[in-house]
């Protein structure tokens, strides 16, 4: 019987070979997959994308690489990703940054260029300023609006997510600050220090000052409260028409055959479920939200207008993308 | 007693932390050693095993990597006069000099020592007046951060050597480097050509790799197809341990070093390098022996790197009490244990007081690790003195190619590190000295984005600067610091003029 099966999965595996290169990926993958990281070590893009992974490796039978690439805000990643051989041994661990780096004009080409796999999590961007300085995000904008060109507001770098946000903030709110780009430590020592004012940063490394009484958050630019801080409200219960998360997730090199890119999506979305990665997300306050080539593809496409608009709107958009 | 710092010890005693120590501690003084290999790159190495290990342990482990490099790029830096990391390359200048004269041992047990009480006495300060010194840390706002990299920048002229201008104007080439790369505050490319690579700017460590070690190549060829005798006699090691004369020598240098680098590492963004250099300088200065500097003089290797190690217990003072990372190395530290849900601020010492105090015992732990390993070592590490040049060239050219290639895992660093190695030997020829440039390529970066941040803040009025003391004393110093060069340069100018008109 035995020899039977292995006979008859021999001649089965003939046919596959014959059938064409398409059956013969089925086995995808053969050799490890190197997993570029846009950003420095030890960042939160380090971080999540060193956990997701560890966890792939576990799903796909092959060890997943993290490999730092940074620089212009992820410039340097997309394009060599971009350029890699189609063959899904090579995957870019994305985020809002694809989307700004490319309409900011850093290099010649937009996010089509590259498939997307899919999102593996986001977080809101929210408004830090020094516990007790503000009781809410209205006294915040009424100091704001009434001494024009006063409070600063620290961001991570031109063009930068944070910094859109922090654009489209104040532009919907009528506020007119000193707009400050800081990076990332540096941002957290400047609010405590009363140097700036407020800071638009990312959401789970903060939270932690929050926690301790030392820090507060205004607001969160996502569409619903997050649950690591429920009395923050939202950008649009404020009356600010604004929607805006950044996420986190995979994209390879355009013409990735099929079969590849669903067998990636597959092992991700398995992995980013798994209850070791989950695990560790609830502790890091990271919002879970594994979604598909489907999803992801249309959520890009929103999101994308909306940072185009928010860039047209702040006399950033400098696309350099060949038409 | 709070009963945290109990627990706090008891858990940095365990037997398994101290082995996690041990073993970071090797690993950082062989990553410190190696050209391009920083210890960020060892911390990365062992990075995904901290993901399965006791946070605990993994945090011993970081700990030890983490003070045994600073050590170890001083080894190469006296061995080979190739710098492993920049904080490194101020101990060169001395280091390299008294290995020539054949006393690498006495040069390598110096460094050991004053890296252990510069480590010891940061440690001192982040124990006990760690809540006081974040204090300090959060007022330093960006003007005087400005002026104290102005004034960092100022020190140049005194590692100018012979010529003033000259020295100047490599720091001005330096300065100029800097500017490629993405601009900080509008975020447009400069001098970039359209070549992506070049929009995150041009790695101070690839520079160094190509400024110091090309040259370095160079001569060793040379002088193989030339005699071959040379390095075997610099190999010989009379004692290991430092003799009493030299601990003399050495307790001025280290009461200047250790205390400007612990007070330097809170302070984001100074970090190692200028520590070192500003130390050096000051210890030159006001040293009895001034005329022995750069020729091999202990006192010369003692202050900066008693000041670069306690650069590590200062940096660990705002992350342990503020959250806040005091350099690249305690940013990773902070990612390292944000995996373990443990996230280094003011909320640990409430929530786990015990691990908070444990990191505390466990970094004082790892200099002990560091002068033990070191001693240890120190026979073995002196013999790469004595490998015949044929090997150890191409060893050190591949370390080189390695290490500027894993900096950003970008080969396009590896073609940049053989240009600044042309530079490098173009420097020499013109006898323009290297240290300003690299000094520049450090401290350019964080001297412009202070400046545009705070003329941004007080929007483009100039007298921000003298709104706060910690920014007037600075710029005072590096007022003095300019004026103390030329007056110095004058001075030993005249008698020689003398000498030649006669």
């Amino acid at each position: 019987m035995k020899k039977f099966t292995s006979v008859a999965l021999g001649s089965a595996a003939a046919i596959a070979l014959i059938a064409g290169a398409g059956q013969a990926k089925a086995e995808w993958p053969e050799k490890p997959i190197e997993f570029v990281i846009p950003f420095g070590a030890g960042g939160g893009a380090d971080i999540e994308g060193r956990m997701i992974a560890k966890a792939m490796s576990a799903e796909l039978g092959q060890p997943v690489v993290p490999v730092n690439k940074p620089g212009g805000g992820g410039a340097i990643t997309y394009t060599y990703v971009k350029n890699s051989k189609p063959d899904g041994y090579t995957v870019a661990w994305n985020s809002t940054s694809i989307l700004t780096t490319t309409n900011i004009g850093n290099v010649d080409f937009d996010y089509k260029a590259l498939d997307h796999i899919g999102q593996v999590a986001q977080q809101p961007v929210p408004l830090v300023v020094k516990a007790g300085r503000w009781k809410s995000f209205k006294d915040f904008v009424a100091e704001c609006k009434a001494k024009p060109k006063t409070l600063k507001l620290a961001f991570a770098g031109f063009g930068s997510a944070t910094h859109l946000a922090g654009v489209a903030m104040s532009a919907l709110s009528g506020c007119q600050p000193i707009m400050l780009p800081v990076k990332a430590p540096d941002r957290r020592k400047m609010i405590l220090s009363g140097e700036a004012d407020a800071a638009v940063d990312i959401f789970f490394v903060p939270l932690r000052l929050v926690k301790a009484g030392k820090a507060q958050f205004l607001m969160v630019s996502s569409g619903s409260r997050n649950p690591a801080a429920p009395d923050v409200p939202t950008a649009k219960e404020l009356g600010m028409d604004m929607e805006f998360d950044l996420f986190r997730g995979l994209s390879v090199a355009k013409g990735t055959p099929q079969p590849i890119k669903d067998k990636l999506e597959a092992a991700m979305i398995k992995a980013a479920n798994s209850p070791d990665f989950s695990g560790r997300m609830k502790k890091l306050n990271l919002t879970l939200k594994p979604m598909g080539q489907k999803a992801f593809a249309a959520k890009l496409e929103r999101s994308n207008a909306n940072i185009v608009a928010i860039m047209k709107k702040a006399g950033m958009y400098k696309s350099k993308m060949k038409k | 007693m709070n009963p945290d710092i109990l627990d706090g010890f008891a858990q940095a005693s365990m037997m398994s932390s101290l082995i996690a120590t041990g073993i970071g501690s090797l690993l950082g003084l062989i990553v410190g050693m190696i050209p391009g290999m920083t210890i960020s790159t060892g911390i990365i190495i062992v990075l995904p095993l901290t993901f399965v290990l006791e946070p605990t342990i993994s945090i011993a482990l970081l700990l030890g990597l983490y003070v045994s490099g600073m050590t170890g790029g001083s080894f190469s830096a006296i061995l080979l006069n190739i710098p492993g990391t920049p904080s490194a390359s101020a101990t060169g200048l001395d280091g390299h000099p008294l290995a020539q004269r054949g006393e690498a041992g006495r040069a390598l047990g110096l460094a050991i020592t004053a890296s252990f009480i510069g480590g010891m006495v940061s440690f001192a300060g982040l124990f006990l007046i760690a809540p006081l010194l974040a204090e300090v840390a959060l007022r330093f706002q960006s003007p005087d951060l400005f002026s104290l990299v102005f004034f960092g920048l100022t020190i140049i002229c005194s590692f100018a050597a012979k010529s003033v201008i000259k020295g100047l104007l490599s720091a001005v080439i330096g300065l100029m480097i800097v500017t490629i790369g993405q601009d900080p505050m509008m975020g447009s490319q400069r001098f970039t050509f359209g070549q992506v690579n070049l929009i995150a700017g041009i790695h101070f460590l690839t520079a160094l790799i190509g400024l110091f070690a090309i040259p370095q190549l160079v001569d060793n060829f040379v002088e193989l197809i030339g005699d071959k005798k040379t390095r075997y006699e610099a190999a010989r090691i009379e004692r290991v341990l430092p003799r009493w004369a030299d601990l003399k020598r050495i307790r001025l240098p280290v009461s200047i070093g250790a205390p400007v680098g612990a007070f330097l590492g809170i302070l984001p963004g100074a970090g190692g390098p200028i520590a070192a250099f500003i130390s050096y300088d000051y210890t030159k200065r006001v040293s009895k022996n001034r005329d022995e500097f750069g020729k091999g003089a202990p006192e010369g290797i003692a202050a900066p790197e008693s000041a670069n190690n306690a650069v590590t217990g200062g940096a660990l003072v705002p992350m342990m009490t503020l959250g806040i990372p005091g350099d690249p190395v305690t940013a990773i530290l902070i990612g390292a244990l944000l995996i373990h849900g443990l996230a280094p601020g003011p909320l640990l010492f409430v929530e786990n007081g015990g691990f908070a105090f444990g990191v505390i015992f466990s970094f004082m732990y790892a200099n002990f690790f560091n002068i033990v390993i070191g001693f240890l070592g120190l026979r073995l590490l002196v013999k790469v003195l004595a490998t015949p040049n044929a090997l150890l060239m191409p060893t050190i050219a591949l370390l080189c190619v390695i290490g500027s290639y894993a900096l950003r895992n970008n080969f396009f660093d590896v073609y940049v590190m053989f240009g600044f190695g042309l530079l490098g030997l173009a420097m020499r020829w013109l006898d323009m000295p290297v240290v300003p440039l690299l000094l520049a390529l450090v401290l350019g970066r964080p001297l412009e984005e202070h400046l545009r941040v705070s003329l941004a803040a007080s929007q483009g009025d100039p007298t921000i600067f003298f709104t706060s003391p910690f920014s007037v004393v600075f710029l005072g110093l590096a007022a003095l610091s300019i004026f103390w060069s030329f007056y110095a340069e004058h001075r030993s100018r005249r008698p020689s003029d003398g000498a030649t008109r006669q």
